[in-house]
């Protein structure tokens, strides 16, 4: 169960998130050319209260879900690890959608913060050409993973 | 998290006295680094756990050799992240019993130091959701339980009178999969049921 401060969603079973990112990740970060460019950097992720947790985690999903995955998909969608691609993508969609029923009446000012963080992980985004960006987002998957992890209880 | 860089020495080059260095990259930083101990040397590893230190940061390594007037490319590693790819150690175990009952008092390993006077770290500390996987063998009955352990303490209830169980552990933390690696095995025997003694 994902434990995001007040929301809380059952039903996801992290390792199997990890396996099918496992299988993808050389394979996607080999082709991040832009190594000096982290978008999930400690500024967006470390030290994010229980409160602010659940808007942060919504907003960086769903971007993953309308941005990134959205648009690479076309990339891998002839390969064989479009299997893994589609258990990240449909458990992507079941966790925001057990995060928008539980987001109901959260106080605003966790929102802004969360909000802030969010943006600067979208500025960098948008500061790179567009398919630099969607690779090196879906490369930084794992980041991702790791910092939901932390809210993760057996 | 003690991280050291291992390369093959060239195929081609057998008897010919080759040297290497090293250099590591910090992901979303801007420049490779060097490694001072590791520029122009014979051995085929570097350690760059010091360098690897901040578990949160990923990072990259290269390596490339040279030989009389020539060098190589470099070859570059992937992106590898300490957090993750970490093997943990197993807790260490303590047992106490009486008839009919084992208590398992289990510390969590600690962070590998390069320098022994470096201030202890408990994975723990790391890793807030570091579990154990205790395996329990009855080894009169010859039979074997496991149990996923949370917090450090562990009683096991309802055991046999006067019978040798043996403990094993292995450290996991809910993630990807990591290679596992069990304590030794720790046996007490449970006591005898003085009731027992007296019909």
């Amino acid at each position: 169960e994902f434990r995001f401060g007040p929301c809380r969603v059952e039903g996801v079973a992290l390792p199997g998130l990890w396996e099918a990112f496992r299988t993808v990740k050389d394979a996607v970060q080999v082709q991040d050319n832009n190594t000096s460019i982290r978008l999930l950097r400690c500024e967006v992720l470390q030290n994010v209260s229980d409160s602010e947790s659940c808007h942060l985690v919504h907003d960086l999903l769903k971007f993953y879900l309308n941005t990134v995955f959205k648009h690479y998909y076309p990339k891998i969608a002839e390969s064989n690890t479009q299997p893994s691609f589609s258990t990240l993508a449909n458990n992507f969609v079941f966790i925001v959608s057990k995060l928008q029923s539980s987001q109901a009446g959260e106080m605003p000012p966790d929102k802004d913060r969360a909000r802030r963080r969010f943006l600067l992980f979208k500025r960098a985004f948008k500061q790179l050409e567009i398919q630099a960006a969607l690779t090196k987002a879906f490369g930084e998957v794992d980041i991702l993973l790791t910092w939901m992890g932390k809210f993760y209880q057996l | 998290m003690k991280n050291v860089l291992h390369w093959n020495p060239p195929e081609n080059l057998q008897g010919v006295e080759v040297t290497y260095t090293v250099q590591y990259f910090i992901y979303g930083q801007k420049r490779w680094l060097n490694k001072p101990e590791c520029k122009n040397i014979s051995r085929t590893y570097c350690d760059l756990s010091d360098e690897t230190s901040d578990y949160e940061h990923q990072y990259y390594a290269k390596v490339k050799a040279i030989w009389e007037t020539n060098c190589s490319k470099w070859t570059e590693t992937g992106r590898f992240y300490p957090f993750l790819e970490t093997q943990i150690g197993p807790p260490e175990i303590a047992l106490t019993t009486d008839e009919k009952s084992i208590s398992i008092v289990l510390t969590a390993p600690d962070k590998w130091k390069s320098n022994p006077e470096d201030c202890t770290i408990s994975m723990r500390q790391i890793y807030s959701n570091l579990k154990y996987n205790v395996s329990i063998y009855n080894i009169k009955s010859k039979r074997m339980w496991s149990q996923c352990v949370t917090n450090h303490t562990l009683v096991l209830s309802w055991l046999e009178p006067k019978t040798l169980y043996c403990v094993q552990v292995e450290s996991f933390v809910p993630g990807p999969l990591r290679p596992a690696q069990p304590s030794q095995k720790q046996c007490i025997s449970t006591l005898e049921d003085p009731t027992s003694a007296l019909k």
